[in-house]
């Protein structure tokens, strides 16, 4: 029997992004990143899309993490894209 | 469903091993983290992968959640689990079957014909108790199929005992199939009343009559000349004169409660009762108050109290009272509710050092008639009528 992925489908619906970052009250939440590269309680950095974000705080922690999905719990601080140079 | 389980990692760099997990593509659905070690939400599938990847954390698991903990719970308190099933489904037995069918009624017939009659329509002892509307068309069946013998019946669950009042079909009583029979005074007296239904009388209001003397014959005569035998009925009233003798002591026992109370339980077994606690009371009156009964086995709450045995002197006029009145309830025993006491008086009365002697005269009035059936007339009859054919 196929499988029909129906809360995949449902969710790409909603969302209608490949990825994006929110934020809200104390939590950022990242959706679709490729790679947690920096993990500190001041400093993430993570690679979204070929891109790498960094995030900084204070008393930074992961809530909860998938393959796809990053709940970021702490101060945020400040919220900036890294190029290389 | 997904096994999540709570693992505890000790002694490990919280944001190293949080990498760590990331790398090897664990799901993290929770953590909390504590002075020496980790607590993470995981599936029991990633907690596999962390024992295989992580050899260098010691990881345990702390705590299961949903299913499993229900499964885990149930392990462990599986002899209560199993205890509380077991003493519902008692319980719901102890409620819902008949242990004992009581048919309300003296007559042996009838109870073998109730008996049968719930059987077959599946009422039994030991069989599940049926709803109220169910047994309402058992009781309209059974009447039905036995209407020349039961007048009424009705059926009521008493906790394990079920109580099936009856009422036969009211059969003339055999007296009146009788052919032939007189009234006559039982006892010596002076006619009072007469309500005559059939017979002749042969005395009347305010004759004398002495025991056997015929007072309804059941002798139809027409010109001294017995046509037809009948059995006489009626009832007859008459006085009746009694002297009754009583003496009284002026000591009279009796008891006092002194108000100490004690309370115990005990238990009956067929007839042989068994108490609990041992009884430090003496004289004591029991009163029991039942709490648990099934068939012949009774768990009973007792409350005794203690009594002291005293005597108190009567005067002569206290004594004079309790023995007239002794005299009175002695003949009122004998009484129905038609009859009555008419007259009473003293005729006699001797007071000695410690009694009182009494003779009291009573005139009552009492049902004096009773039904005396020949049969050998009837004999005489038949032989008669036999030769002269």
């Amino acid at each position: 029997m196929k499988n029909l992925h129906f809360s995949e489908y449902f969710k790409d619906f909603l969302y209608d992004l490949n990825d994006f970052i929110t934020i809200y009250e104390n939590n950022l939440h990242v959706f679709n990143y490729t790679k947690l590269n920096k993990l500190s309680a001041d400093e993430i950095v993570i690679t979204i899309n070929n891109k790498k974000i960094l995030i900084k705080g204070n008393n930074l922690k992961i809530k909860q993490m998938t393959k796809q999905e990053l709940l970021i719990n702490g101060l945020i601080l400040k919220v900036e894209f890294i190029y290389d140079e | 469903m997904n096994n999540i389980i709570w693992v505890k990692i000790d002694n490990g760099n919280y944001y190293y091993l949080l990498t760590k997990l990331n790398d090897i593509g664990i799901t993290l659905y929770d953590n909390k983290k504590f002075k020496d070690y980790l607590l993470i939400k995981v599936s029991l599938k990633d907690y596999e992968r962390i024992q295989k990847y992580l050899v260098s954390y010691n990881t345990s698991i702390y705590d299961l959640t949903g299913f499993n903990k229900i499964k885990i719970y149930m392990k462990k308190y599986i002899i209560f689990l199993l205890a509380s099933i077991i003493s519902i489904f008692i319980l719901f037995l102890a409620n819902n079957i008949i242990f004992k069918i009581d048919i309300k009624t003296n007559n042996y017939d009838i109870q073998n014909l109730v008996l049968e009659a719930l059987k077959n329509n599946g009422i039994k002892t030991l069989s599940l108790k049926m709803p109220h509307n169910k047994i309402e068309k058992i009781v309209a069946n059974i009447l039905d199929k036995n209407k020349d013998t039961l007048e009424w019946l009705e059926i009521e669950y008493d906790g394990l005992i079920m109580n099936v009042y009856v009422t036969e079909k009211n059969i003339p009583k055999e007296e009146d199939n009788y052919n032939y029979c007189h009234i006559v005074a039982k006892t010596d007296a002076k006619i009072s009343n007469m309500n005559i239904y059939r017979g002749v009388a042969l005395k009347e209001i305010n004759d004398y009559v002495n025991k056997g003397d015929i007072i309804l014959s059941g002798d139809i005569s027409f010109n001294n000349e017995v046509k037809n035998q009948v059995c006489a009925q009626g009832e007859i009233y008459g006085e009746v004169w009694y002297k009754v003798k009583v003496t009284v002591p002026f000591n009279e026992y009796y008891i006092e409660y002194t108000g100490k109370k004690r309370y115990n339980f005990n238990v009956k077994i067929n007839d042989d009762k068994y108490y609990i606690l041992r009884s430090r009371i003496k004289n004591k009156k029991l009163e029991e108050t039942n709490l648990y009964k099934l068939n012949d086995f009774e768990i009973n709450f007792v409350k005794e109290k203690e009594y002291v045995n005293k005597i108190r002197k009567l005067t002569e006029e206290q004594a004079y009272d309790k023995a007239f009145n002794l005299a009175i309830e002695k003949i009122k025993l004998q009484l129905d509710e038609n009859e009555d006491i008419l007259v009473k008086k003293v005729l006699k009365k001797e007071v000695n050092d410690s009694t009182i002697y009494l003779e009291v005269f009573i005139v009552a009035k009492e049902n004096i008639g009773e039904i005396k059936v020949i049969e050998e007339e009837l004999n005489n009859d038949a032989n008669n009528s036999q030769n002269s054919i």
